[in-house]
């Protein structure tokens, strides 16, 4: 009989610990309980003004749900209830070594696209990926839970211009396969 | 914040009755009702025991017939028969004025309106009130067959369905009297028919393969929520292109050289009657006998699976197409549901079978599908079932954007973004005293406004005048489980609000978001749009040449001079449109010429048969 407090942080919602780890089945298992709860097909026979209020609820419960599998999301939305102060998209990274790295993936992911066995290199461009994401991720918790928040907003970053090239690689791949 | 009524799963706060609630499957060539009876969802009726309802509408003189009597109606009166008025929902005058002479009834734009009505001897009529009254029949035959009060109805629409064309099916309920529970995705219907909630977890694959669109949506099920992860389709590909396919078999095998449209309706007639007996039989006769034509010929199953397996690749590829939105493997479906008619036809089962690893699912009536699960949907809402965990989760079907500086559509939110969801943006103002914005919603999946779909513009107004850059406008965009859109305003520092719902002014065609969709993908690789611009071109120069040889030779003879003054208009505007025009914009004055041009592209055939007749007849005497 109790609407969510709207006040809660996402994490508190899906009752999980504010952790950049996350066990995806109880997220999921989470937002179903609650959308089984507030989405507005269980209002169909409420009043107008609860109808509503229902569309906004389950909005919010989207939104929130949305924030936390996305791993970069999570990361920055980690630093926004900590506290941190996240400079916008525009702001550019001063990480000159980072910088060349980006450089010279966008370089490779291009290189696939002339490559006669181009899935190939996609493929080995992926792994390659993956595991820098996953390093960046160790190195953001790292930070983050050494309380160097200056630290992990940098990271988050990094984190987000690797997701950018592995969407792009994606585009790639589908088109190479014909997609 | 304590307003919602939540009861806990079983302990609802009234003592249950039971509501009468029906699905219902507003198709664009028939519609269907059902209900679930005793546990069971079971399609209702009409007196002739007779299920489908002919998705069409006759305008008799003082009376009004539906269904099978008024598709009876449509050769002898085309003008006063109103059918698949599905693709008209949510379109605007200027999309309609476009379609012009593709429809077979006459559209009127009243002035001042962006609704086109259907001008028939009874009044003009807009699509929302055609449907109502398809709508009503079906209550009506509900009412009767249940004989009880009818409390509510779910209705289905194509999961591509955008903001306009669901409003347009919402405002036909209304219209209807109806108290419309929800709007359900057609493959989500299918997916609740096969009973899949009751499930174990896993991913579903809905193939709908209808007479002439395809869809394919990809399901994520988990303990009773259904979500749509992704749909695709093609909306320009269907069992039509069979028949036609068949039909150019027919055509090469018997060496018809001069095709009339009565011969080109015979044939198609006899392709579609082999398709579907090659469903059961592994050949099919086919003959085509009349006066001036006798051939019989044997089509074999495996001629005519090579003859549509082209076709059926299409719909593999946008399949794979939609998975890889949905960020899966075709090896990742756990079940694959068949829907429409067409998936009858045994090779698309195999071929659909082979793509996913597994053999579809086809024991329901694919026709009756649909209607089945909207209606076990609406069996849920009603209420009816407290203990149900059943909860059928939507995703945004187009991008929804905003116009920023250039024309540019910045995205709001993405397609395949789980809804209902919002969005807020903030902006803030550019001179001195600005008490007002507007701004331009569009949807679509491109980078340009105009490559996207306007769906209003609107103002907010009433801002207290603050210095340029100070005020603060939050804007929120709130889309409903239905996918319908409203939109919030607020200036930040003065909390001062204005609340703006937007009224689509327009509607996409399914075409229209099948093409702006592939035209997102094809963006991506310039060189690809590029050629395709060319072969456009190409096109529209070749059909300027043979309309242009065609009036020289006997346009004078053949034509009075307001059908003569009406092709060259549609000439006229290819030719301006040449060098400038889009892809798109080139494919469809290439359509609107070609229809344009129809009747005289069949009058020049009856002409040529007559001289070939003529002359036989000469020789005949002369031997």
């Amino acid at each position: 009989m109790q609407s969510p407090d709207l006040n809660q942080n996402y994490f508190e919602l899906f009752g999980l610990p504010a952790a950049f780890a996350l066990d995806r089945a109880r997220l999921l298992a989470a937002q179903q309980r609650l959308q089984s709860s507030y989405h507005p097909d269980r209002h169909v026979n409420d009043n107008d003004r609860d109808r509503r209020l229902s569309v906004q609820v389950a909005s919010w419960i989207n939104q929130a749900y949305e924030t936390l599998q996305d791993p970069v999301k999570r990361s920055r939305y980690l630093l926004e209830i900590s506290g941190a102060d996240i400079p916008d998209d525009s702001t550019t990274t001063a990480d000159t070594e980072f910088l060349m790295e980006q450089i010279e993936l966008r370089e490779a992911v291009e290189a696939c696209r002339e490559a006669t066995d181009g899935l190939e290199q996609c493929q080995q461009i992926e792994n390659r990926l993956t595991q820098r994401a996953g390093e960046l991720a160790d190195e953001f918790v790292d930070r983050f839970e050494a309380d160097d928040l200056a630290g992990a907003v940098v990271l988050s970053r990094k984190m987000q211009f690797i997701q950018r090239i592995q969407q792009q690689l994606d585009e790639l791949q589908f088109e190479l396969e014909g997609l | 914040m304590a307003l919602l009524q939540i009861s806990e799963p079983g302990q609802s706060t009234a003592p249950h009755q039971h509501r009468f609630a029906v699905g219902i499957d507003l198709g664009t060539t028939n519609s269907l009702a059902a209900t679930v009876r005793s546990g069971e969802a079971v399609c209702l009726a009409d007196e002739q025991g007779r299920k489908l309802l002919p998705s069409v509408v006759h305008f008799a003189a003082g009376d009004k017939l539906l269904g099978y009597e008024a598709l009876a109606m449509q050769a002898n009166d085309p003008l006063n028969t109103i059918a698949s008025i599905k693709r008209l929902m949510g379109r605007a005058s200027e999309d309609v004025s476009r379609l012009g002479n593709t429809l077979p009834y006459e559209t009127v734009i009243p002035a001042g309106s962006k609704v086109p009505r259907i001008r028939t001897r009874s009044g003009d009529f807009s699509a929302v009130e055609i449907s109502a009254e398809i709508l009503r029949v079906l209550a009506q035959r509900a009412a009767q067959s249940v004989g009880d009060e009818l409390d509510g109805v779910v209705i289905t629409v194509p999961a591509y369905f955008d903001d306009a064309q669901r409003q347009a099916t919402r405002d036909a309920a209304t219209l209807a009297g109806l108290k419309l529970y929800r709007l359900l995705n057609e493959p989500t219907a299918a997916a609740v028919a096969y009973g899949l909630d009751q499930n174990n977890d896993g991913t579903v694959a809905v193939y709908d393969l209808g007479g002439g669109t395809f869809d394919i949506s990809v399901l994520r099920l988990n303990k009773g929520v259904f979500e749509v992860l992704a749909t695709g389709g093609d909306s320009s590909l269907g069992g039509d292109d069979m028949d036609h396919a068949i039909g150019e078999w027919i055509i090469s095998a018997a060496g018809f050289v001069e095709i009339d449209a009565r011969l080109a309706r015979r044939i198609l007639i006899a392709a579609r009657k082999a398709k579907e007996s090659l469903t059961e039989a592994e050949s099919a006769e086919i003959s085509i006998a009349d006066r001036q034509h006798n051939w019989s010929g044997t089509l074999i199953r495996s001629n005519f699976e090579g003859l549509v397996k082209g076709l059926l690749t299409r719909t593999l590829t946008a399949c794979r197409r939609t998975l890889r939105d949905a960020g899966l493997k075709a090896t990742d479906i756990d079940e694959v549901i068949m829907v429409g008619g067409s998936t009858r036809v045994p090779l698309v089962q195999s071929m659909v079978g082979e793509l996913f690893a597994r053999k579809p699912m086809c024991d329901l009536d694919p026709d009756e599908v649909v209607a089945l699960g909207a209606a076990i949907q609406a069996d849920v809402l009603a209420g009816n079932k407290p203990d149900s965990e059943m909860l059928l989760l939507d995703v945004l079907p187009l991008s929804l954007g905003i116009e920023t500086m250039g024309g540019l559509s910045e995205k709001i939110i993405t397609r395949n973004t789980a809804i209902p969801v919002s969005r807020a943006q903030e902006f803030t103002t550019f001179k001195d005293g600005q008490t007002a914005m507007s701004i331009h919603v569009v949807q679509g999946e491109r980078e340009l406004v105009s490559d996207c779909r306007s769906l209003a513009r609107f103002e907010l107004r009433g801002f207290p005048p603050m210095t340029a850059g100070a005020a603060r406008i939050r804007v929120t965009y709130q889309v409903d489980a239905d996918g319908l859109m409203s939109v919030t305003a607020e200036e930040a520092t003065s909390g001062i609000a204005a609340e703006i719902v937007v009224k689509p002014s327009y509607g996409l065609t399914d075409g229209e978001i099948e093409s702006m969709l592939r035209a997102s993908m094809e963006h991506a690789r310039d060189d690809i749009e590029l050629r395709m611009h060319k072969e456009q071109q190409v096109e529209a120069s070749r059909v300027i040449e043979a309309i242009d040889a065609a009036l020289v030779n006997d346009g004078e003879q053949l034509l009075n001079p307001k059908e003569r003054k009406l092709i060259v208009e549609h000439r006229d505007a290819l030719a301006t449109a040449l060098e400038s025009a889009t892809t798109e914009e080139l494919k469809r004055l290439i359509r609107a010429v070609e229809q344009a041009s129809e009747f005289y592209v069949a009058r020049r055939m009856n002409q040529s048969v007559r001289q070939a007749l003529t002359g036989k007849q000469i020789d005949e005497v002369d031997v």
